[in-house]
């Protein structure tokens, strides 16, 4: 088992090394094929260590691996050490998997760019910062993964280097990540003060003896980091900009795997949040009202990709509610969901964009359905189930959040209220897309560009991947239908036990609220998009807040950015100009008087300079007992 | 066996060498090549003393000790301790490297140079190994003659300016160390850093600290620090800033703060805010500077403040994570001037405003460039990041602050590295880059990917490090002085 998880974690970095070393030698298809394979050889490991560890009982179910110690000082020591338990291994599979489908996919998408090789690198780069995010054995791992996923998705953000919009979103990514890096490293610092450790089974045992306002600095430091990556309020700015990224790069990192790892880190660090429940209630809200404020960003954007990244920063939202009212299990199992339906919705809208050149406005499409009818109905059940109608997989795991709610007392009758209104937010702007993009007549620009796949290689990779996740996504969702049976709470509960459990009316209330919601927003989005029988409503105010995304990145400019450069501008200028150049000019002026005066004592004997040297070491030398 | 003559021999190589460039009537192209081989032979002789050395034991090891003015009780005494070791490393690959950038660069005047580089590798050798005061003040002395005249002659346009700033101030700097060097000595009875104990007066640590803080530089002294960065050639550039600083770290870490630990908890504070604002001051004007080189000396001096951060945190998790950082910087500035003198050539410039979209084509250096900012920016899982990440953890006990600026430096590097890695290699390509301009070259990527090779293993493994600079714990090796 842990010898799968090691090969799980480092072969998507032997290819990558491998692809990187090999440049030329290697041809591009070969790259991609290396680079899906070393994955695929990830998702294996990770099914071999998830059935041996079922042989296990339930609670003997964490091993530790330590390959060498990473990092020491003193009696300190940090290990390269990974951690096999069910909460990693769930992870693994989730990660592994739905990353192999991605990169295969990325074969068809990414051909024939001429920079593919270094894709592909990336790309298992990437898989491996993930697959060591989550197989972290002591919080510094984790830190080392968190840090290497944003640089790969740093990378490949700004994978077409020449646009200067690319290289923009790219930046953005890593500094705004680097906020949430920094938080959870002076998290990190407070926990080895404490505890002399960062492992998990030393760090956690401890939570409850921090004292209070320790514990809470420590959940907000993680808590930074939390929210940045996974692009929840307030540091939720650089998601949809990541867009810029090629297409299976917003699937893989940008909605499936690498932006829920802050539910991940939630809820691998739940002992730590528990210790800070306000902290902890802090998520959830934050959760709920990045879901409101992404569901109604998302009503107004026109670019395709970026519907589907506020719909993805929503549904985040949804998990981090979870994760905030302990409904650990629920918020992991959104998580896996989620994970099905919206890589499908951003792989089948890539092969949208792909037939139409590269266009993302939906704006310019309609009526592919006549033109696509096979993507249309892959990206319809994507819908179905991010909108939760039954029984499509997000149907069971947003309901199930919801009841989490419902049973929470009232700030968790806020959420679920919040959470309800998001459903119907997500009806909304899920099928405003569907009807933009496919329903109707072909719009001319449609009839000019749109050019049919090819059924080579590359139309087959773009495609079997594609029905691979329609059918997760339509049917994955019955793996857990709670209060029946509840498979995931059950493998997860010796990580993470779940604070909150629903009652079964609880839950029926939700779902049938939820479901009602939902097609409600379908109901309307259909006579304002499909039918057309109704008129968009037009608030002048409102369509310009929802436009500028509530203004957050006005904000951040003004309060964070220009400072920044006016402080550093103002540094050079008053400070550092004056230091050099006034010491420039008061040492040519000393040194010429100096010159000067010194002409005269040149005497030419070499007693008169020994007997000057001795002197005045002399005198320095008096001096300094003297002053002692 | 004691092989206290390897140390002695780590000396003396490159002076030897250094005697028969000068000496032997040796064409250009021969005079670059005996440099080359004489550093790399003294990469071979360090490689032989880390095998030599034996890591769990204590104190010094390979020493040497010679009687010079007895009655002084000063003598010729060297020898190695981990940490010492691992700078010294750092010095004779950082060397081998500049030596090959010189021989690929070709400069004029070869014999001239290339012994002045040897003597240079020589004395900075001498000041890691030293364990006299004397001793180690000529090797010091020893170390910035070779400096003046490596700016001053093969420097750019505004050398001249740039070696008076260096000279004067580092001068000054010197002449207050002579006159602490001497006071220590005749105060303690003896020269020898080994057999003398520690002292509590604060003017004679000022007078070190005063040396220390104007060589590495730190915030407010680094007035020479651009002007010296810009205009020496890029080799001389990587050398001061990747090994003549770590030289400075060194000196507070045997001297200022192993000697006098008194004057150390006095003058602690204003140290460490001094070491902060330096930190934030570096990396905001690296931030606004608008060329290659500029950007890399602020860095420079960001990173030497918080190694000083890290140093007079004084605890176990500051002093190692120092030591690793003191390398991992070493390695990376020597790597990014190099890079920066390698884009230099192709685009005879180093502003930021007319460079860019050099990734386009040039697959080597996009690839080289890539890895070290990103090294440098210290992403979590590097080596720059385990040093940072103890460094901070260290001096967080000491005061949490001093670790919140530290977190904010390090958004601030992040920002301005990735300022410098688009403005070179990404966008449309700048006015001042050609379609002609060539990928790196083997002989440029001989000499650094090496550099880099180094920090990727010491990223897998930053322990290496940490586990051997001091024998158990650091804050005990220090409270006892290295014995």
């Amino acid at each position: 088992m842990i010898v799968a998880a090691w090969i799980c974690l480092l072969s998507p970095l032997a290819a990558a090394l491998a692809i990187t070393l090999a440049g030329n030698r290697l041809s591009r298809r070969g790259a991609g094929f290396l680079s899906t394979a070393s994955v695929a050889v990830s998702f294996v490991a990770a099914v071999v260590a998830f059935v041996a560890l079922l042989g296990d009982s339930p609670d003997d179910r964490s091993h530790y691996s330590t390959l060498w110690s990473w990092l020491t000082a003193g009696q300190l020591d940090f290990g390269l050490r990974i951690l096999v338990d069910p909460l990693s291994t769930f992870m693994m599979l989730v990660v592994a998997g739905v990353g192999a489908l991605i990169v295969a996919y990325s074969i068809g998408y990414m051909d024939g760019d001429d920079e593919e090789r270094r894709y592909f690198a990336y790309m298992a780069l990437f898989v491996f910062s993930m697959l060591l995010l989550v197989q972290g054995g002591n919080l510094l791992m984790l830190l080392a993964g968190w840090g290497l996923v944003g640089l790969s998705s740093y990378l490949l953000i700004g994978f077409w280097h020449e646009r200067p919009s690319a290289i923009a979103a790219a930046k953005k990514a890593f500094v705004m990540n680097a906020v949430g890096d920094a938080t959870m490293a002076l998290a990190l610092f407070l926990l080895i003060q404490r505890t002399g450790s960062l492992n998990f089974e030393v760090v956690f045992p401890q939570a409850g003896s921090f004292g209070g306002w320790a514990a809470n600095l420590v959940a907000l430091g993680l808590l930074g980091g939390a929210v940045a990556k996974s692009a929840q309020l307030p540091l939720q700015t650089w998601l949809p900009d990541a867009m810029e990224g090629p297409t299976p790069v917003s699937a893989l990192i940008h909605a499936a795997t690498m932006v829920t790892a802050g539910v991940y880190l939630i809820v691998r660090t739940n002992p730590l949040f528990e210790a800070a429940p306000r902290v902890l209630e802090l998520s959830a809200g934050l959760g709920a009202a990045t879901l409101l404020m992404a569901g109604l960003i998302a009503l107004v954007q026109v670019d395709i990709k970026r519907v589907i990244a506020y719909s993805t920063m929503s549904q985040i939202g949804y998990m981090f509610l979870a994760a905030g009212l302990g409904a650990y299990s629920n918020g992991m199992f959104h998580l896996m969901t989620h994970a099905f339906f919206k890589a499908l919705l951003f792989m089948a809208g890539g092969i949208v964009i792909h037939a139409l050149a590269g266009e993302q406005d939906m704006r310019k499409m309609g009526g592919l359905r006549q033109l696509m009818p096979r993507t249309f109905w892959c990206f319809l059940v994507g819908a179905l189930a991010l909108a939760g109608i039954p029984f499509f997989s997000g149907f069971f795991s947003k309901d199930a959040i919801l009841a989490s709610a419902l049973a929470q007392g009232w700030y968790g009758d806020v959420l679920w209220v919040a959470g309800l209104i998001g459903t119907f937010l997500t009806g909304l702007y899920a099928f405003r897309m569907v009807f933009i993009v496919f329903l109707g007549e072909p719009s001319a620009f449609v009839r000019e560009h749109y050019h049919e796949l090819k059924q080579d290689v590359v139309g087959r990779a773009l495609t079997w991947p594609v029905g691979v996740l329609t059918v997760l996504a339509a049917f994955g969702g019955w793996l857990q239908f709670p209060p029946l049976w509840t498979p995931v709470t059950t493998w997860l509960d010796p990580v993470a036990k779940p604070l909150v459990e629903a009652s079964g009316t609880e839950e029926a209330v939700s779902s049938i609220a939820a479901v009602a919601l939902g097609l409600a927003g379908i109901w309307v989005a259909w006579l304002l998009y499909g039918a057309r029988t109704a008129t968009v409503p037009r608030y002048a105010r409102v369509q310009a807040l929802l436009e500028h995304k509530f203004y957050f990145d006005e904000a951040y400019d003004a309060v964070f950015y220009r400072p920044a450069v006016f402080l550093a501008r103002g540094l050079g200028r008053w400070i550092e100009r004056p230091l050099v150049f006034g010491s420039i000019r008061e040492l040519s002026e000393g040194v010429r008087d100096l010159g000067l005066g010194a002409r005269r004592l040149q005497t030419g004997l070499v007693r008169t300079y020994a007997f000057a040297i001795a002197a005045s070491l002399a005198v320095v030398t008096v001096v300094f007992v003297a002053v002692r | 066996v004691n092989a206290g003559w390897l140390t002695t021999a780590l000396i003396l190589l490159p002076v030897a060498g250094a005697l028969v460039v000068w000496i032997l009537p040796l064409r250009p192209f021969a005079v670059g090549s005996t440099a080359l081989l004489v550093a790399l032979a003294e990469v071979a002789l360090w490689i032989d003393a880390v095998a030599r050395f034996d890591f769990n034991k204590p104190g010094l090891q390979l020493d040497q000790q010679q009687n010079w003015f007895s009655d002084l009780h000063v003598s010729y005494h060297v020898g190695f301790y981990g940490f010492s070791l691992w700078l010294t490393g750092l010095t004779v690959v950082v060397l081998a490297a500049a030596t090959g950038y010189a021989v690929w660069a070709g400069r004029e005047r070869p014999r001239a140079y290339y012994g002045l580089m040897l003597l240079l590798t020589g004395a900075i050798v001498g000041v890691f190994v030293a364990q006299d005061l004397l001793l180690f003040y000529v090797f010091w002395e020893a170390m910035l003659i070779p400096l003046y005249f490596l700016v001053g002659v093969w420097g750019g346009p505004g050398r001249l300016r740039a070696t008076l700033l260096f000279v004067i101030y580092t001068m000054a700097g010197s002449l207050l160390m002579l006159a602490s060097v001497i006071v220590l000595g005749i105060s303690q009875g003896t020269f020898d850093l080994i057999s003398s104990g520690t002292s509590s007066s604060d003017w004679i640590f000022l007078g070190f600290v005063a040396a220390f803080a104007v060589k590495a530089p730190i915030f407010p002294l680094h007035a020479w620090l651009p002007e010296a960065y810009r205009e020496s050639s890029p080799e001389v550039a990587a050398v001061l800033s990747g090994v003549v600083s770590k030289v400075a770290a060194f000196g507070f870490l045997r001297i200022a703060i192993a000697k006098f630990p008194g004057p150390v908890s006095d003058f602690r504070t204003p140290i460490l805010v001094l070491a902060a604002c330096g930190l934030i001051y570096g990396s905001l004007l690296a931030f606004r500077a608008p060329d290659l080189r500029g950007v890399i000396a602020y860095s420079s001096l960001a990173q030497l403040g918080l190694i000083m951060l890290g140093l007079f945190a004084v605890n176990d998790l500051g002093l190692n994570g120092a030591v690793l950082q003191m390398v991992n910087h070493g390695l990376i500035s020597a790597t990014l001037f190099l890079l920066a003198g390698g884009i230099e050539r192709r685009a005879a410039t180093g502003e930021l405003g007319r460079l860019g979209g050099m990734a386009r084509g040039r697959p080597a250096l996009a690839t080289v460039l890539m890895t070290t900012g990103i090294i440098a920016l210290a992403v979590p899982g590097s080596s720059a990041f385990a040093g940072e990440f103890e460094i901070l953890a260290g001096v967080f006990t000491t005061g949490w602050g001093y670790a919140v600026v530290g977190a904010v430096a390090i958004v601030l590097a992040a920002m301005y590295m990735l300022r410098l890695i688009s403005a070179v290699l990404h966008q449309s390509p700048g006015p001042a880059v050609s379609e002609a301009a060539l990928d790196l070259r083997p002989a440029e990527l001989s000499i650094v990917v090496p550099l880099v090779a180094i920090l990727l293993v010491l990223s897998a493994w930053p322990a290496a490090i940490t586990d051997r600079s001091f024998s158990g714990s650091a804050t005990q090796s220090v409270a006892q002085v290295f014995r």
